[in-house]
Protein backbone atom coordinates (compact mmCIF):
# COMPACT_ATOMS: atom_id res chain seq x y z
CA UNK A 1 0.00 0.00 0.00
CA UNK A 2 0.69 3.08 -0.71
CA UNK A 3 2.95 5.36 1.76
CA UNK A 4 1.10 8.84 3.00
CA UNK A 5 2.54 8.70 6.39
CA UNK A 6 5.43 11.47 6.24
CA UNK A 7 5.10 14.89 4.10
CA UNK A 8 7.76 13.28 1.63
CA UNK A 9 5.85 10.76 0.73
CA UNK A 10 2.78 12.20 -0.18
CA UNK A 11 4.54 14.74 -2.23
CA UNK A 12 5.77 11.99 -4.09
CA UNK A 13 2.57 10.09 -4.16
CA UNK A 14 0.93 13.26 -5.02
CA UNK A 15 3.87 13.16 -8.07
CA UNK A 16 3.16 9.53 -8.72
CA UNK A 17 -0.42 10.14 -9.28
CA UNK A 18 -0.36 13.00 -11.32
CA UNK A 19 1.98 10.86 -13.92
CA UNK A 20 -0.39 7.76 -13.46
CA UNK A 21 2.41 5.30 -11.87
CA UNK A 22 -0.56 4.78 -8.60
CA UNK A 23 -1.30 0.82 -9.44
CA UNK A 24 -5.44 0.53 -8.92
CA UNK A 25 -5.49 0.33 -5.35
CA UNK A 26 -3.53 3.06 -4.64
CA UNK A 27 -4.94 4.65 -7.33
CA UNK A 28 -8.26 4.53 -5.01
CA UNK A 29 -6.79 4.93 -1.90
CA UNK A 30 -5.44 8.07 -3.39
CA UNK A 31 -8.26 9.66 -4.65
CA UNK A 32 -10.52 8.99 -1.75
CA UNK A 33 -7.23 11.00 0.70
CA UNK A 34 -7.70 13.93 -1.73
CA UNK A 35 -10.84 14.89 -1.28
CA UNK A 36 -10.42 15.16 2.49
CA UNK A 37 -6.88 16.99 2.05
CA UNK A 38 -6.77 20.36 0.99
CA UNK A 39 -3.25 19.93 0.95
CA UNK A 40 -2.88 17.02 -1.29
CA UNK A 41 -5.25 18.24 -3.89
CA UNK A 42 -2.56 21.13 -3.79
CA UNK A 43 0.36 19.08 -3.94
CA UNK A 44 -1.79 17.66 -7.21
CA UNK A 45 -1.90 20.79 -8.82
CA UNK A 46 1.84 21.90 -8.33
CA UNK A 47 2.87 18.62 -9.89
CA UNK A 48 0.56 18.94 -12.62
CA UNK A 49 2.31 22.39 -13.49
CA UNK A 50 5.62 20.95 -12.72
CA UNK A 51 5.28 17.90 -15.06
CA UNK A 52 2.53 20.00 -17.88
CA UNK A 53 5.82 21.41 -19.87
CA UNK A 54 6.88 17.39 -21.03
CA UNK A 55 3.85 17.76 -23.03
CA UNK A 56 5.48 19.43 -25.52
CA UNK A 57 7.68 16.28 -26.09
CA UNK A 58 4.66 15.00 -28.35
CA UNK A 59 3.40 17.68 -31.36
CA UNK A 60 0.05 17.92 -32.19
CA UNK A 61 -2.11 15.80 -34.44
CA UNK A 62 -5.34 16.83 -35.80
CA UNK A 63 -8.33 14.95 -34.97
CA UNK A 64 -11.13 14.57 -37.54
CA UNK A 65 -13.73 16.88 -37.77
CA UNK A 66 -15.92 14.57 -36.40
CA UNK A 67 -14.55 13.98 -33.32
CA UNK A 68 -16.09 17.23 -32.32
CA UNK A 69 -19.59 16.43 -33.82
CA UNK A 70 -19.28 13.51 -31.52
CA UNK A 71 -17.98 15.56 -28.24
CA UNK A 72 -21.10 17.75 -28.90
CA UNK A 73 -23.88 14.73 -29.32
CA UNK A 74 -22.56 13.77 -26.13
CA UNK A 75 -22.40 16.47 -24.69
CA UNK A 76 -25.81 17.03 -25.88
CA UNK A 77 -27.32 14.08 -24.34
CA UNK A 78 -25.05 14.83 -20.83
CA UNK A 79 -27.57 17.85 -20.49
CA UNK A 80 -30.51 16.16 -21.43
CA UNK A 81 -29.96 13.06 -19.11
CA UNK A 82 -28.52 14.98 -16.03
CA UNK A 83 -30.24 15.84 -12.73
CA UNK A 84 -31.45 19.07 -12.99
CA UNK A 85 -30.24 19.93 -9.67
CA UNK A 86 -26.88 21.76 -9.32
CA UNK A 87 -23.75 19.38 -9.49
CA UNK A 88 -23.20 19.20 -5.91
CA UNK A 89 -19.28 20.38 -5.86
CA UNK A 90 -19.98 23.65 -8.35
CA UNK A 91 -19.47 26.44 -5.64
CA UNK A 92 -22.79 28.23 -5.99
CA UNK A 93 -23.01 31.77 -6.77
CA UNK A 94 -25.85 34.48 -5.83
CA UNK A 95 -26.09 35.37 -9.64
CA UNK A 96 -25.91 31.75 -10.49
CA UNK A 97 -28.06 29.83 -8.28
CA UNK A 98 -30.98 30.90 -9.28
CA UNK A 99 -30.60 30.50 -12.83
CA UNK A 100 -30.18 26.66 -12.22
CA UNK A 101 -33.56 26.28 -10.93
CA UNK A 102 -35.17 26.97 -13.70
CA UNK A 103 -34.35 23.60 -14.85
CA UNK A 104 -36.83 21.50 -12.98
CA UNK A 105 -39.23 23.81 -15.33
CA UNK A 106 -38.33 21.86 -18.42
CA UNK A 107 -39.54 18.70 -17.46
CA UNK A 108 -43.18 20.67 -17.15
CA UNK A 109 -43.18 21.48 -20.83
CA UNK A 110 -46.69 20.19 -21.05
CA UNK A 111 -47.50 22.34 -19.16
CA UNK A 112 -45.79 25.24 -19.94
CA UNK A 113 -47.94 28.63 -19.90
CA UNK A 114 -48.53 27.38 -15.85
CA UNK A 115 -44.96 26.58 -15.48
CA UNK A 116 -43.43 29.81 -16.81
CA UNK A 117 -46.54 32.05 -14.72
CA UNK A 118 -45.04 30.36 -11.37
CA UNK A 119 -41.22 29.91 -12.60
CA UNK A 120 -41.58 33.72 -13.20
CA UNK A 121 -42.83 34.57 -9.53
CA UNK A 122 -40.52 31.57 -8.11
CA UNK A 123 -37.36 34.02 -10.13
CA UNK A 124 -39.14 37.22 -8.95
CA UNK A 125 -38.68 35.91 -5.32
CA UNK A 126 -34.81 35.00 -5.91
CA UNK A 127 -33.96 38.07 -7.69
CA UNK A 128 -35.57 40.19 -4.87
CA UNK A 129 -33.01 39.00 -2.43
CA UNK A 130 -29.70 39.99 -4.57
CA UNK A 131 -28.14 43.07 -3.62
CA UNK A 132 -29.40 46.04 -6.53
CA UNK A 133 -26.94 46.90 -8.78
CA UNK A 134 -29.34 49.07 -10.68
CA UNK A 135 -33.12 48.18 -12.28
CA UNK A 136 -33.80 44.69 -13.12
CA UNK A 137 -36.13 43.48 -15.24
CA UNK A 138 -36.77 39.78 -16.69
CA UNK A 139 -38.51 38.76 -19.57
CA UNK A 140 -39.85 34.98 -20.78
CA UNK A 141 -39.18 33.97 -24.22
CA UNK A 142 -42.03 32.15 -25.34
CA UNK A 143 -42.07 30.60 -28.28
CA UNK A 144 -46.24 32.14 -30.31
CA UNK A 145 -46.89 28.23 -31.53
CA UNK A 146 -47.37 26.29 -28.15
CA UNK A 147 -46.24 28.82 -25.50
CA UNK A 148 -43.19 27.02 -24.68
CA UNK A 149 -40.53 28.97 -22.29
CA UNK A 150 -37.43 28.48 -24.83
CA UNK A 151 -35.12 31.45 -23.17
CA UNK A 152 -34.97 33.58 -20.27
CA UNK A 153 -33.88 37.57 -20.79
CA UNK A 154 -32.22 39.13 -17.72
CA UNK A 155 -31.91 42.68 -17.88
CA UNK A 156 -29.75 44.33 -14.93
CA UNK A 157 -29.61 48.52 -15.93
CA UNK A 158 -26.70 48.51 -14.10
CA UNK A 159 -24.60 45.77 -15.62
CA UNK A 160 -26.45 44.40 -18.90
CA UNK A 161 -28.47 42.00 -20.76
CA UNK A 162 -28.13 37.82 -19.62
CA UNK A 163 -30.16 35.74 -22.41
CA UNK A 164 -30.12 31.72 -21.32
CA UNK A 165 -31.80 29.30 -22.79
CA UNK A 166 -33.93 27.50 -20.70
CA UNK A 167 -34.22 24.28 -23.08
CA UNK A 168 -31.04 22.90 -24.67
CA UNK A 169 -32.83 23.81 -28.06
CA UNK A 170 -32.72 23.07 -31.51
CA UNK A 171 -30.15 24.61 -33.77
CA UNK A 172 -31.51 26.41 -36.89
CA UNK A 173 -31.74 24.63 -40.20
CA UNK A 174 -28.84 24.87 -42.52
CA UNK A 175 -28.42 28.15 -43.63
CA UNK A 176 -29.63 29.71 -41.30
CA UNK A 177 -29.09 32.15 -37.89
CA UNK A 178 -30.97 32.74 -34.86
CA UNK A 179 -30.81 36.91 -33.94
CA UNK A 180 -31.67 38.44 -30.87
CA UNK A 181 -33.81 41.39 -30.83
CA UNK A 182 -34.77 44.14 -28.71
CA UNK A 183 -37.43 46.88 -28.93
CA UNK A 184 -37.97 49.44 -26.05
CA UNK A 185 -41.44 50.51 -25.84
CA UNK A 186 -42.18 53.32 -27.81
CA UNK A 187 -39.31 52.80 -30.12
CA UNK A 188 -39.80 52.71 -33.64
CA UNK A 189 -38.55 49.61 -34.56
CA UNK A 190 -36.52 46.46 -33.10
CA UNK A 191 -32.10 46.88 -32.84
CA UNK A 192 -30.40 43.70 -33.34
CA UNK A 193 -28.48 42.22 -30.14
CA UNK A 194 -26.01 40.08 -32.45
CA UNK A 195 -26.68 36.60 -33.51
CA UNK A 196 -27.07 33.46 -31.09
CA UNK A 197 -26.47 30.03 -30.61
CA UNK A 198 -29.30 27.51 -30.00
CA UNK A 199 -28.75 26.33 -26.24
CA UNK A 200 -25.97 28.54 -25.48
CA UNK A 201 -26.49 32.03 -23.11
CA UNK A 202 -24.97 35.30 -24.13
CA UNK A 203 -24.14 37.81 -21.81
CA UNK A 204 -24.04 41.78 -23.19
CA UNK A 205 -23.22 45.23 -21.76
CA UNK A 206 -26.51 47.30 -21.19
CA UNK A 207 -24.52 49.40 -23.85
CA UNK A 208 -25.84 48.00 -26.59
CA UNK A 209 -29.49 47.84 -25.70
CA UNK A 210 -30.85 51.20 -27.05
CA UNK A 211 -32.89 51.53 -24.05
CA UNK A 212 -34.17 49.60 -20.99
CA UNK A 213 -37.78 49.18 -19.72
CA UNK A 214 -40.79 48.06 -18.32
CA UNK A 215 -42.81 46.18 -21.39
CA UNK A 216 -39.60 46.04 -23.81
CA UNK A 217 -39.92 43.20 -26.25
CA UNK A 218 -37.46 41.13 -26.71
CA UNK A 219 -37.18 38.30 -29.31
CA UNK A 220 -35.52 35.94 -31.19
CA UNK A 221 -36.01 35.60 -34.98
CA UNK A 222 -35.17 32.89 -38.03
CA UNK A 223 -32.94 34.95 -40.54
CA UNK A 224 -30.53 34.22 -43.19
CA UNK A 225 -27.18 32.97 -41.97
CA UNK A 226 -25.19 35.63 -40.43
CA UNK A 227 -28.16 37.24 -39.67
CA UNK A 228 -31.21 39.86 -41.42
CA UNK A 229 -29.64 41.38 -44.34
CA UNK A 230 -31.87 44.55 -43.69
CA UNK A 231 -31.57 45.66 -40.11
CA UNK A 232 -34.44 44.69 -39.47
CA UNK A 233 -36.28 40.82 -38.58
CA UNK A 234 -37.17 39.25 -41.47
CA UNK A 235 -37.67 35.89 -40.42
CA UNK A 236 -40.61 33.88 -38.37
CA UNK A 237 -40.32 35.13 -34.50
CA UNK A 238 -38.98 31.62 -32.61
CA UNK A 239 -39.38 33.01 -29.02
CA UNK A 240 -40.82 36.63 -27.98
CA UNK A 241 -41.24 37.85 -24.45
CA UNK A 242 -41.75 41.34 -22.67
CA UNK A 243 -40.00 42.73 -19.54
CA UNK A 244 -41.75 43.30 -16.13
CA UNK A 245 -39.74 45.39 -13.82
CA UNK A 246 -38.40 43.50 -10.94
CA UNK B 1 3.34 27.81 -14.49
CA UNK B 2 5.68 29.06 -16.04
CA UNK B 3 5.03 30.72 -19.31
CA UNK B 4 7.43 32.90 -21.57
CA UNK B 5 4.77 34.84 -23.31
CA UNK B 6 1.58 35.65 -22.34
CA UNK B 7 -0.89 33.46 -24.06
CA UNK B 8 -4.33 35.35 -24.99
CA UNK B 9 -5.94 32.56 -24.11
CA UNK B 10 -7.47 32.19 -20.66
CA UNK B 11 -7.75 28.45 -19.64
CA UNK B 12 -8.99 29.62 -16.24
CA UNK B 13 -11.50 31.43 -17.34
CA UNK B 14 -12.64 28.83 -20.16
CA UNK B 15 -13.11 26.01 -17.42
CA UNK B 16 -14.84 28.37 -14.94
CA UNK B 17 -17.34 28.83 -18.03
CA UNK B 18 -17.63 25.56 -18.59
CA UNK B 19 -18.71 24.80 -14.73
CA UNK B 20 -21.31 27.68 -15.79
CA UNK B 21 -22.45 25.66 -18.58
CA UNK B 22 -21.03 27.88 -21.10
CA UNK B 23 -20.89 25.63 -24.25
CA UNK B 24 -19.08 28.06 -26.21
CA UNK B 25 -16.55 28.23 -23.74
CA UNK B 26 -15.97 24.21 -24.07
CA UNK B 27 -16.01 24.60 -27.40
CA UNK B 28 -13.05 27.43 -27.32
CA UNK B 29 -11.16 24.82 -24.98
CA UNK B 30 -11.44 21.99 -27.70
CA UNK B 31 -10.77 23.76 -30.52
CA UNK B 32 -7.52 25.59 -28.73
CA UNK B 33 -5.94 22.31 -27.02
CA UNK B 34 -7.82 19.18 -28.91
CA UNK B 35 -4.47 18.99 -31.42
CA UNK B 36 -1.64 18.68 -28.77
CA UNK B 37 -4.33 16.82 -26.46
CA UNK B 38 -4.77 14.22 -29.17
CA UNK B 39 -1.15 14.09 -29.54
CA UNK B 40 -0.54 13.66 -25.96
CA UNK B 41 -3.15 10.53 -25.79
CA UNK B 42 -1.97 9.24 -29.30
CA UNK B 43 1.12 8.63 -27.82
CA UNK B 44 0.20 6.39 -24.94
CA UNK B 45 -2.55 4.39 -26.34
CA UNK B 46 -0.92 4.40 -29.69
CA UNK B 47 -3.66 4.80 -32.08
CA UNK B 48 -5.81 7.20 -33.85
CA UNK B 49 -9.02 5.73 -33.63
CA UNK B 50 -8.67 4.95 -29.60
CA UNK B 51 -6.89 8.14 -29.01
CA UNK B 52 -9.89 10.18 -30.44
CA UNK B 53 -12.47 7.82 -28.10
CA UNK B 54 -9.96 8.91 -25.34
CA UNK B 55 -10.23 12.69 -26.40
CA UNK B 56 -14.08 12.50 -26.35
CA UNK B 57 -14.43 10.59 -22.76
CA UNK B 58 -11.86 13.40 -21.85
CA UNK B 59 -14.03 16.45 -22.64
CA UNK B 60 -17.14 14.91 -21.59
CA UNK B 61 -15.28 14.82 -18.16
CA UNK B 62 -13.89 18.03 -18.26
CA UNK B 63 -17.16 19.59 -18.74
CA UNK B 64 -19.09 17.23 -16.32
CA UNK B 65 -15.85 18.35 -13.62
CA UNK B 66 -15.05 21.70 -14.36
CA UNK B 67 -16.83 23.05 -11.44
CA UNK B 68 -14.13 20.94 -9.35
CA UNK B 69 -11.34 22.74 -11.19
CA UNK B 70 -9.68 24.81 -8.48
CA UNK B 71 -8.06 28.26 -9.79
CA UNK B 72 -6.42 29.12 -6.45
CA UNK B 73 -4.60 25.77 -6.61
CA UNK B 74 -2.91 25.66 -10.41
CA UNK B 75 -3.46 26.18 -13.81
CA UNK B 76 -6.16 24.86 -16.06
CA UNK B 77 -4.20 23.35 -18.80
CA UNK B 78 -2.41 21.18 -16.25
CA UNK B 79 -5.68 20.26 -15.04
CA UNK B 80 -6.94 19.50 -18.37
CA UNK B 81 -4.10 17.51 -19.07
CA UNK B 82 -4.19 15.12 -16.06
CA UNK B 83 -7.93 14.26 -16.79
CA UNK B 84 -7.06 13.53 -20.62
CA UNK B 85 -3.58 11.52 -19.57
CA UNK B 86 -5.30 9.75 -16.80
CA UNK B 87 -8.31 8.77 -19.57
CA UNK B 88 -5.60 7.66 -21.97
CA UNK B 89 -4.15 5.88 -19.11
CA UNK B 90 -7.66 4.28 -18.05
CA UNK B 91 -7.53 3.21 -21.58
CA UNK B 92 -4.95 1.07 -21.82
CA UNK B 93 -5.30 -0.27 -18.65
CA UNK B 94 -8.76 -1.70 -19.45
CA UNK B 95 -7.82 -2.22 -23.07
CA UNK B 96 -4.36 -3.26 -23.40
CA UNK B 97 -2.23 -1.16 -25.33
CA UNK B 98 -2.20 -1.28 -29.62
CA UNK B 99 1.77 -2.10 -30.66
CA UNK B 100 1.16 -0.12 -33.90
CA UNK B 101 4.70 1.50 -33.11
CA UNK B 102 7.65 -1.21 -32.63
CA UNK B 103 8.95 -0.32 -29.32
CA UNK B 104 12.26 0.36 -30.55
CA UNK B 105 11.43 2.52 -32.62
CA UNK B 106 9.39 4.65 -30.13
CA UNK B 107 12.55 4.58 -27.56
CA UNK B 108 14.66 6.24 -30.35
CA UNK B 109 11.46 8.57 -31.18
CA UNK B 110 11.49 9.56 -26.94
CA UNK B 111 15.30 10.09 -27.39
CA UNK B 112 14.98 12.43 -30.44
CA UNK B 113 12.77 13.96 -28.95
CA UNK B 114 14.39 14.71 -25.87
CA UNK B 115 16.92 15.76 -28.27
CA UNK B 116 14.63 18.69 -29.42
CA UNK B 117 12.85 19.29 -26.63
CA UNK B 118 13.32 22.45 -25.39
CA UNK B 119 12.58 24.32 -28.39
CA UNK B 120 10.29 27.27 -28.65
CA UNK B 121 6.42 26.85 -27.79
CA UNK B 122 3.89 28.76 -29.55
CA UNK B 123 1.44 27.49 -27.05
CA UNK B 124 3.12 29.42 -24.13
CA UNK B 125 4.14 26.79 -22.14
CA UNK B 126 7.65 27.14 -21.02
CA UNK B 127 9.75 24.14 -20.36
CA UNK B 128 12.65 25.13 -20.29
CA UNK B 129 12.97 25.26 -16.53
CA UNK B 130 11.52 21.56 -16.36
CA UNK B 131 14.38 20.80 -18.50
CA UNK B 132 17.18 22.64 -16.46
CA UNK B 133 16.37 20.19 -14.26
CA UNK B 134 15.76 17.45 -15.51
CA UNK B 135 19.23 17.58 -17.25
CA UNK B 136 20.24 17.40 -13.74
CA UNK B 137 19.26 13.75 -13.27
CA UNK B 138 21.00 10.95 -14.34
CA UNK B 139 20.02 10.28 -17.84
CA UNK B 140 18.39 6.80 -16.49
CA UNK B 141 16.72 8.47 -13.96
CA UNK B 142 15.69 11.21 -16.03
CA UNK B 143 14.26 8.40 -18.79
CA UNK B 144 11.80 6.82 -16.26
CA UNK B 145 10.38 10.47 -15.63
CA UNK B 146 9.82 10.75 -19.29
CA UNK B 147 8.72 7.43 -20.28
CA UNK B 148 5.87 7.61 -17.70
CA UNK B 149 4.93 11.10 -18.63
CA UNK B 150 5.00 10.93 -22.37
CA UNK B 151 4.79 7.05 -22.85
CA UNK B 152 2.07 6.23 -20.26
CA UNK B 153 4.52 3.46 -18.97
CA UNK B 154 4.63 1.55 -15.79
CA UNK B 155 7.30 0.73 -13.28
CA UNK B 156 7.02 -2.81 -14.61
CA UNK B 157 7.67 -1.66 -18.48
CA UNK B 158 10.14 1.30 -17.14
CA UNK B 159 12.11 -1.41 -15.81
CA UNK B 160 11.87 -4.01 -18.59
CA UNK B 161 13.24 -1.43 -21.05
CA UNK B 162 15.96 0.07 -18.85
CA UNK B 163 16.82 -4.32 -17.64
CA UNK B 164 16.78 -2.35 -14.04
CA UNK B 165 15.25 -3.86 -10.96
CA UNK B 166 11.48 -3.27 -10.27
CA UNK B 167 12.34 -1.73 -7.09
CA UNK B 168 15.34 0.26 -8.09
CA UNK B 169 12.97 2.19 -10.74
CA UNK B 170 10.62 2.91 -7.98
CA UNK B 171 12.97 4.61 -5.51
CA UNK B 172 14.69 5.96 -8.57
CA UNK B 173 11.23 8.06 -9.86
CA UNK B 174 10.19 8.78 -5.92
CA UNK B 175 13.83 10.41 -5.99
CA UNK B 176 13.71 11.75 -9.41
CA UNK B 177 10.71 13.57 -8.63
CA UNK B 178 11.75 14.99 -5.10
CA UNK B 179 14.67 16.46 -7.09
CA UNK B 180 12.85 17.54 -9.47
CA UNK B 181 10.76 19.65 -6.84
CA UNK B 182 13.47 21.16 -5.49
CA UNK B 183 15.02 21.68 -8.72
CA UNK B 184 12.30 24.22 -9.74
CA UNK B 185 11.03 25.28 -6.44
Amino acid sequence: MIEMEAADDRDAAAGEYVLGMLGADDRVAFEAAMVRDDALQSAVYDWQDRLLPLSVRTGPVAPRPQLWQRIDIGLTAVLSSSDPKPRPSTPPTPRDAWWRRLAPWQALSAFAVAASLVMGVVLVEKIANRPAAGDRYLALLQSPDDRSTGWVVEVDAGRGVRLVPVVPGTPPPAGKSLQFWTKPQGAAGPTSLGLVRAGERRELPVAMLPGVGEQQLFEITLEPEGGSPLGRPTGPILYVGRTVHL
Amino acid sequence: MPTSAPTPFDYEAAVLACARGERFAFRALYERECAWLLGVAMRIVRDRERAEDVLHDAFLQVWQSAATFQPALGSARGWLYTIVRHRALKEIRDHGRSLAVDPVELGEMSDRQQATAGGDDDRGLDPHALERCLQRLEPARRDCVVHAFVDGFTHEQIAERLQTPLGTIKSWIRRSLASLKECMA
